[in-house]
Order: structure tokens, then C-alpha cells, then sequence
């Protein structure tokens, strides 16, 4: 039922925030957070958990959720550039979704039109196949896909998404035809999860927390990861430590709305370093198994520029957006 | 014999008096949210998860349980009543159920989806308890051509609701259709239909379809005739309660909607709504009393009820076996899970027993609650229909308005909901049934991307259709569904013509 | 009784007629096809022909006279309701507030359900608004659109 499901996520929920402790001349801000989609996915999760560490460290007087679901953010940026302009209290959870989401629906406003702010966690992607699999690890993944495209199904999100950007990568990489891979998107977390399980497709990718139950229970195989390195918590390889040279992240970061003065970003900027040295946020970060990635300020506006011209040329070379 | 003993310490954790509390806040909280049309039992954990984050888990996700089966129940209510369905899966309740109500056979129809709600509430939640480890197996080996195939079972019982005319009703069947085709395609992610509007980009809302053409059309199709048509309604006319003709004809749909809802809710694709329209049909088909379809026939309003809530039981067997989220709330439940650094999976019954049983307790005393607060408030709920009638209709009105506001403030959501209230005011104006032009909706988008998914996996091979054991079977179905009408009428003719 | 051709009925059908030909016109601009299997056009194919071939079988009926009886309509309420649906809306996107859109739909509503006391109910819809805003907002932490009056609030 995910297409009927999504109605039921759909909400503009703002949670009153418990009041802080108001400690310094920072601590009179009180900030909206827009969580350009529905309560309960990744980046709902950031802005309630920024909410949560920003209040409760005293950072932010008070703190506001916002969602405005829809289209991969597509709505919810709109609505945050139009209505946000010039306003120093204003916060968009965004991510790497994002940028391609945007590419993809043709959208009207770009990311150009916001104030990057910082970055705050990402996580990587995992290529996973049944237990029961042939498959034994990344190589033997390579030389399938190799040898033909068109028989190795993968399992993923939304088209043009983080899962099928990688997914196209991978193939260029190992040398196949990234426009032939054969890429089934699902629109929910469970549903592509239980093809995986059930063997209907070959391989599943999608962020690492996704699968992490089913791995340690031996359910699935994990075979890589878009890491650089091994990371220290979890128990696998990573792609490119196989010799497939893949590094991806799926990001999550905070940008403000256009025409801010650079006072207003400055004051938002030391707010979010002030948020990433608090104890609260280490905790959540920990808690939730993401990985600090912080960069903020001018840095994060580079790395946004660079990451959007990035995404719109494998987008480009896959044949998900045409021109 | 370990899930008896299992459930009997569930049990002892549930009973304590806070986890009992728990259970009941948040079954008055789940039924009060669950009203509202556009907010359903997912909302309503999203809004709680941060206040319950102060809870320890096995509270909360006792809560979580509370507000899941309070959320179910409470769509219904106001599809019985106002015609305004809470939530899609309360769709065909409102058919029957609404029709009863304005017969001045509410109560029965409030008191029958209250009790087979109970009924299949408790077979769905023993279910899970017994069957959960070996029905989920069963359920991943459900592909995406297994999926296509129930829905042309779907498909082929939508006739069931189409009326009198098979034009009109597959022209309803094809509007719903047309408006499913709105939004992004999933399979690629290019718009169809959407002409540039983001707010069109994730689809048309099924609630925002449905409340539309029930309660705004309906209000505007009344309105309009009331001078040579004055609506009188009264609210209670033979018995409050459920006669022994109500409760006969009663328990086997109820019975048959738990054996729809609950394997097909423990789908990870299967959802509530299937099982709903099935329900609604089967019970068309098997019904003494072919004729009162239509006019408040209260197989129909138990049939679905019970449907409804089995597969929310059923919901969970994914989600507490494997940890696969497949309903919005179940996501929430996840999320909820995940606050307190726990995973749903295969690890969870071994690693916290408590939690998963205690859960599963509550979920009984959930149940039971529901039904203790609600079968005295029938009385109440069907009193709402003595308000002057300008009055409940300005009020069905702020209502259904007051829904969609809440869930997504949008001017375009409204500007939908105000151009499908047209739509539903034309449609019985020009006597087009309602009901196919949102199961159009709710079954198009699937058939399509399953078939399509299928197809990919099978490099375009169409025998993958007919390969898998599940899909040879319900594509007999519904292939013998479609066909078994004509051949009895042919049969009837022929004996006709014999006599 | 003779039959006359229905000119709604002929209406219905020429806009079933138009509907299928957006849903050709706007699949046939769909640049991005699938690599296996079926692509995004095959639905809208088929809901157009669909719709085509049903709008021929609505307009057959037309002919026919064969829709059912239609009463007498009056028009007043519908525009009402409408009139107080097109109020919220605009209430809610200008910021006008929740609260007076919805005292302001159910006057409308009310009114044209025949009650000739709009002050008596554009206070009851007031006073219904205040409460769910408060309820929604204060118990439930959900927001609903604000205007100058909820800041008060």
C-alpha cells in the first residue's frame, strides 16, 4: 500500500519546544526547522534530534519543527525560499536526496537560492545479498554485473536517489554500461528490504542502518561499502578497499534561506560548530548511528557547489535527466 | 508451547497498572486523532514519539499500541456517521455503514464494527502470536508479480461497487484510474500529470480523494435539492443495539474479513485496503440480502471493520519478525523502537522478550479496551445525527476541511479537496458510483509499478506472471471471478429456456 | 415517453474525451523510458484508450437518453459552500488564520442549509474553531495555519 502509505505521513507538525537554558547572548535565538518531508524519515529525524540538542544545551532558546513533505524536498525548499527570505531564525534539513531530487523533478528553485550553513552527518551506503547468495563479496558482484548488466537486479529507493546514483556508479566503475544496470526502485524501506530477503533481486543497497538487523542475525551478507575505509563499528569492507573505486556518502546538512545578512549567518554557523561540540549531540549522533561529518561555513558551500555539479553528470551519464 | 508461556509474562508486564495506563491514553488519544480524516494513526505516533521519549520503552511502545488500534477505530466512527472516512482502509465501511446510519441504524453499525474490530482484532493478534514466525516467511517469498496478481483479484471484485450501469462504473473505475497516474512515476522519476505543481509531485492523497467525494460532495448533492428533497434523519429508528438478526448476520463476515485482513495485512506490500474491498465484495457476493447493498446492508460494515483491523495485527508480524516497516505506522513504531537503541528483527524476540510480549499483551488489552470505551458511546456517537441539519453539515464541513489542514496546510490540498467535492457532487447528480473512482486510485499506482517491477527483474519475460505458484493461483481466481457471472447467467438462461 | 438526447450526458462524454487526450499528450512528452520491462507510458496508453472508448459508450447513452432522471437544481447553496471552501482557502494562503476561515465556512454552510442567522453562526464556527485550535495546537503540538488572532492566543 506505499502509495496510499505516504498519505498517512504526510503532516505539518511543529513541536513546541521545551524551553531552554538561556545562557548566552546565542541562547535568545529561536529557530524554525524545516524537515522538508513527512515525521519519521531521515532528515524528520535530524531536525527533531537538532531540536532536541540545541534546546536542551541551551543553544537555541527555542526550537521548531517544520514539515512540509513532499517530491524529495522539492516542496519544501520552495516554500523555504519564498516564504524564509531574509529571515536570520529560519533552518532546512536537506541532504544529498536532495540534490538529486531537484535535478530530477526539473525543479524551479535550486539550492543556489539558500545559504549553505553546515553539514551535519552522513551515512554510507551497503550492497548486501541474501545469505544464501553466490555472491561472496564485491568481485564476484563486479564480474556480474560485468559479464551482463541486465541479470544482476538491484533492490533500492526512489529513482535517480542516492541508492540508484550508487548503484549506476558502480557499474561505470567496474567497467559495464551504467545505463543497463537493472535498477528496481521501491518506495518504502520494508518493501525493497523484503524483496532482498525473499531473493527476488540480486543485490540490495540503501543506507547501512538499513540492513543492520538483518546482517547481524545472518539474514543477509554484507559484500561493501561506500567508505573510503573500513569504518570502526562496523564488520565488513569497504568497496574500495575490494579495489572498486566507489566512495559515496548520503549527507545531511542545514541550509538558511536566501538574502540573510552575513551577521545572521555567522550567528547560525557558530551555532551550529556550538551544536556539534555539545555533549547532547555527540550523544544523539552515537545513539542513532550516524557519523559526525561536520564542515560548515564557506568549506560546505564549496563542497555544495562541487557535490551538485557531481551528481548532475552521473544523473546525466545514467540517462535519468537528459539535458 | 513457549509462546503460551511467553504471552503469560507478556501478560504480567502489561497488567502492571502503569503499562495499563499507558494502554489506555493511548487508546483515547489514538481514537480521538483517528477521527480526523487525513490523520491517521501514524500522525498521531509521530506527534507522541517526542513526548514518549521521556517514557521507559516497554511503556511507550505499550502506548504505541494503544494509539495504533485506537487510531483504526476511530476512522470508522466517523465513516459510519458523517459519510467522512478517517483514513482509505475505513472506505468501504462508510459505503454500507454510512447508509445505515441514515436509516437510523447507526447503532448496529457502530456496535458491529465495534465488536468485529474485537473479534478480528483478537484472531489477527493471536495470530501474530502463533503464526508470525511462519507466515513471514511466506511473506517475503511474495514477489512483485505475486502482488500484480492480487490485484487483478482486486480489480475484478471492484464490480462489486460499481452499481447498476457497467459504463457509468468503469467510467468512475477510470477516473480513479487517470487520477493514480498523477504524480511521480516511481519506476522512473519523471512526473506524470503534474504539469509543474510540486504539490501533485507524490501523488494525490487517497484521504484527500475520499473526504472530498463522500463528505464535501455529498454536502453540496443534499444541499442542492433540499427544496424539493428535505433530508430527515433520525437517529435511532427499531433498536439501538444489535438485533439477533444483526448478530447472525454478523459473525461470519467478521470471521471472513480476520481471514482476508490479517495474511494479507502480514504482506509487506499488502496494506489495509485490499482486504477492505475484498471483504466489501465477498460479502456482496455471499450475502441472503443482495438487495440492501446499497442501502445499509450491515454485512458490509462488519465484513470490512474486521478486515480492517486484522490486517493492522498483520502488520506487525513483518515488522516485530524481520523489522520491515510496511504501513506508515509501523515505520513509526520502528522509529520508536530505534529511540531507545532497539531493532526490530529476527535478533529482538531472543534479545528482548519482555518488549515484544509485553507489546503483544497490550495489544489484547488494547482491544479490549477499545471495545469497553466505545460500546457505551454508541449511544452518544449516534445522537450527533439529531443535530439540525444545517448545523451537521456546516459541521461535517469544518470537519473534513479541518483534517486536511492539519495533515498538510496547503491552499492546493484545500483547492483538491474543494474540486473533488465537485467531482463527487456531479458523479450523484448523474448517478456515477463513487467508490471505484478511489479504489481507481488506491489499486492503479500498484498494479502498475508491480507489474512493471516484475517485468524488470524478468528482463520483460510476461511468463513470470504465471510462474510463481502464488500468482498461477490468484490469477485463476480472478480469472474465474470474472468469468463465473456470465457462465451463470448463461446457465440461468439456458434453464430458462428449458422450463 | 420519447426519448430526447441528453445534452449533459453528450458534455460528460466530450470531457472524458478531453481527459484521455491530455493523458496521451502528456505521456507522449515522458522522454526517460525503462531499461527492462515496461515503460512509464503503457499505463497512461491504457487509461487513455480506456477513457476514449468509455466516453463513446457515455455518449451512445446521451444519444439514447438513457441517463437517469435528474431533478431540478438549485444553485444558491452550491455556490455557498463554495463560496465558503474558496474563503478558507484564500483565508489560509493570505494568513488569514484557521480560525475565522473556519467560522466563515461553517456560516456559509450553515446558510445554505437554510438557517438565516449568520451572526449566531458565524460565532458557533468561531467558537468551534477557537477549541479545535486549541486542542490541536496546545494538546497535540500540531500547527495549524495561523493568523493574527492565534498570535493572540
Amino acid at each position: 500500500m506505499i502509495h496510499t502509505r505516504k498519505s498517512l505521513w504526510r503532516g505539518a507538525i511543529a513541536v513546541a519546544a521545551v524551553a531552554g537554558f538561556v545562557t548566552s547572548a546565542a541562547a535568545q535565538m529561536e529557530l524554525k526547522i524545516m524537515a522538508p518531508a513527512a515525521p519519521g524519515g531521515g532528515w524528520d529525524q535530524t531536525a527533531r534530534s537538532m531540536q532536541q540538542a540545541l534546546t536542551q544545551s541551551g543553544i537555541a532558546k527555542s526550537a521548531q519543527v517544520v514539515n512540509v513533505p513532499g517530491a524529495g524536498g522539492s516542496v519544501g525548499i520552495a516554500q523555504f525560499v519564498n516564504s524564509g527570505k531574509g529571515d536570520g531564525n529560519q533552518l532546512m534539513v536537506m541532504g544529498y536526496v536532495m540534490v538529486g531530487a531537484l535535478l530530477t523533478n526539473k525543479s524551479p528553485v535550486t539550492l543556489d537560492q539558500t545559504t549553505p550553513i553546515a553539514r551535519l552527518t552522513a551515512e554510507y551506503e551497503a550492497l548486501v545479498v541474501p545469505a544464501d547468495s553466490p555472491i561472496k563479496n564485491a568481485k564476484d558482484l563486479a564480474a556480474a554485473v560485468k559479464a551482463d548488466p541486465a541479470k544482476v537486479t538491484w533492490a533500492g529507493g526512489s529513482a535517480g536517489g542516492v541508492d540508484h546514483i550508487a548503484a549506476a556508479l558502480f557499474a561505470k566503475e567496474v567497467g559495464a554500461d551504467p545505463t543497463k544496470i537493472n535498477y528496481i526502485p521501491f518506495s518504502g524501506g520494508g518493501e525493497a528490504l523484503a524483496a532482498i530477503l525473499g531473493g527476488k533481486v540480486t543485490v540490495g543497497i540503501s543506507g547501512y542502518g538499513e540492513f543492520e538487523s538483518q546482517i547481524k542475525a545472518g539474514k543477509l551478507r554484507l559484500i561493501g561499502l561506500t567508505s573510503a575505509t573500513k569504518l570502526p563499528n562496523i564488520d565488513g569492507q569497504s568497496l574500495k578497499d575490494q579495489g572498486i573505486n566507489l566512495e559515496i556518502a548520503n549527507w545531511r546538512a542545514v541550509v538558511a534561506p536566501p538574502g540573510i545578512t552575513a551577521e545572521q549567518k555567522k550567528a547560525l554557523v557558530d551555532a551550529m560548530d556550538k551544536l556539534n561540540k555539545s555533549k547532547e549531540w555527540t550523544e544523539i549522533l552515537k545513539a542513532k548511528g550516524w557519523d559526525d561529518a561536520y564542515l560548515s561555513g564557506d568549506a560546505f558551500a564549496k563542497f555544495l557547489a562541487e557535490d551538485q555539479v557531481r551528481t548532475k553528470e552521473v544523473l546525466m551519464s545514467v540517462g535519468l535527466v537528459k539535458s | 508451547m513457549d509462546a503460551f508461556i511467553s504471552l503469560a509474562n507478556g501478560l504480567t508486564i502489561a497488567i502492571q497498572p502503569m503499562n495499563l495506563l499507558f494502554a489506555l491514553v493511548g487508546v483515547l488519544l489514538g481514537t480521538a486523532v483517528g477521527v480526523l480524516p487525513g490523520i491517521g494513526p501514524a500522525l498521531t505516533v509521530a506527534l507522541l514519539l517526542p513526548i514518549t521519549f521521556k517514557l521507559d520503552p516497554g511503556g511507550s511502545i505499550i502506548m504505541f499500541a494503544g494509539i495504533y488500534y485506537g487510531g483504526m477505530y476511530g476512522g470508522s466512527t466517523t465513516a459510519i456517521l458523517i459519510n467522512t472516512p478517517g483514513e482509505s482502509a475505513s472506505m468501504a465501511t462508510a459505503l454500507e455503514g454510512n447508509k445505515m446510519a441514515k436509516a437510523g441504524r447507526g447503532g448496529p453499525a457502530l456496535a458491529t464494527s465495534a465488536i468485529g474490530s474485537f473479534v478480528a482484532g483478537t484472531i489477527a493478534t493471536i495470530g501474530l502470536t502463533f503464526l508470525a514466525p511462519f507466515l513471514v516467511e511466506l511473506a517475503i517469498q511474495f514477489g512483485p508479480e505475486d502482488y500484480f496478481a492480487l490485484m487483478c483479484v482486486a480489480f475484478v471484485t471492484v464490480s462489486a461497487t460499481f452499481g447498476d450501469s457497467p459504463v457509468r462504473g468503469l467510467t468512475s473505475l477510470f477516473i480513479g484510474l487517470a487520477l493514480g497516474l498523477v504524480g511521480i512515476d516511481i519506476l522512473t522519476g519523471q512526473s506524470r500529470l503534474a504539469y509543474g505543481v510540486p504539490e501533485l509531485f507524490d501523488g494525490i492523497e487517497v484521504t484527500t480523494l475520499a473526504v472530498g467525494l463522500f463528505a464535501v460532495g455529498e454536502a453540496l448533492y443534499v444541499a442542492s435539492r433540499r427544496h424539493i428533497h428535505e433530508e430527515k434523519l433520525e437517529p435511532v429508528r427499531g433498536s439501538l443495539w444489535m438485533t439477533k438478526q444483526d448478530w447472525k448476520r454478523s459473525w461470519k463476515p467478521w470471521l471472513r474479513g480476520t481471514a482476508l485482513g490479517f495474511p494479507i495485512g502480514a504482506l509487506p506490500a499488502g496494506g489495509a485496503e485490499i482486504p477492505t474491498f475484498l471483504s466489501y465484495s465477498t460479502e456482496k457476493k455471499l450475502t441472503k440480502h443482495p438487495e440492501e447493498f446499497g442501502h445499509g446492508a450491515i454485512e458490509g460494515v462488519a465484513g470490512p471493520e474486521a478486515a480492517n483491523n486484522a490486517s493492522a495485527a498483520g502488520t506487525l508480524v513483518p515488522l516485530l519478525t524481520l523489522g520491515l516497516p510496511t504501513s506508515a505506522t509501523a515505520a513509526m513504531m520502528l522509529a520508536g523502537f530505534q529511540q531507545y537503541g532497539l531493532n526490530p528483527g529476527p535478533l529482538l524476540f531472543a534479545e528482548r522478550p519482555d518488549l515484544v510480549w509485553g507489546l503483544i499483551a497490550s495489544l489484547f488489552i488494547a482491544n479490549a479496551m477499545l471495545l469497553v470505551l466505545n460500546l457505551p458511546l454508541v449511544g452518544l456517537w449516534v445522537r450527533l445525527l439529531a443535530i439540525p441539519q444545517p448545523w451537521l453539515y456546516a459541521g461535517i464541513l469544518v470537519f473534513a476541511t479541518m483534517g486536511t489542514i492539519a495533515a498538510n496546510p496547503s491552499p492546493v490540498e484545500l483547492m483538491m479537496l474543494s474540486a473533488f467535492g465537485v467531482l463527487g457532487f456531479l458523479m450523484r447528480r448523474f448517478d456515477y458510483p463513487i467508490a471505484p473512482v478511489v479504489v481507481g486510485l488506491i489499486l492503479g499506482p500498484i498494479a502498475e509499478s508491480q507489474l512493471r517491477r516484475a517485468l524488470s527483474i524478468s528482463l520483460g519475460d510476461p511468463m513470470v506472471l504465471v510462474q510463481s505458484p502464488f500468482s498461477a493461483i490468484l490469477l485463476l481466481i480472478a480469472l474465474v471471478a470474472l468469468i463465473l457471472p456470465f457462465f451463470l447467467k448463461g446457465m440461468g438462461r439456458f434453464k430458462a429456456a428449458e422450463d | 415517453m420519447t426519448r430526447r438526447i441528453d445534452v449533459a450526458g453528450l458534455v460528460i462524454a466530450f470531457i472524458l474525451l478531453a481527459i484521455a487526450g491530455a493523458i496521451w499528450w502528456d505521456m507522449s512528452s515522458l522522454s526517460i523510458s525503462s531499461v527492462y520491462g515496461v515503460g512509464p507510458k503503457a499505463m497512461p496508453m491504457i487509461v487513455a484508450v480506456g477513457l476514449a472508448i468509455l466516453a463513446l459508450g457515455n455518449a451512445v447513452m446521451a444519444f439514447r437518453g438513457e441517463l437517469p432522471a435528474r431533478d431540478s437544481l438549485d444553485w444558491k447553496p452550491i455556490v455557498l459552500i463554495l463560496g465558503g471552501l474558496a474563503a478558507l482557502i484564500a483565508l489560509i494562503r493570505f494568513g488569514g488564520g484557521f480560525i475565522f476561515a473556519t467560522s466563515i465556512l461553517f456560516a456559509a454552510t450553515s446558510t445554505a442549509f437554510g438557517r438565516r442567522a449568520i451572526i449566531t453562526d458565524l460565532v458557533i464556527g468561531f467558537v468551534i474553531g477557537v477549541v479545535v485550535y486549541l486542542l490541536f495546537s496546545k494538546l497535540l503540538t500540531l500547527s495549524l495555519p495561523v493568523g493574527p488572532l492565534e498570535r493572540l492566543i
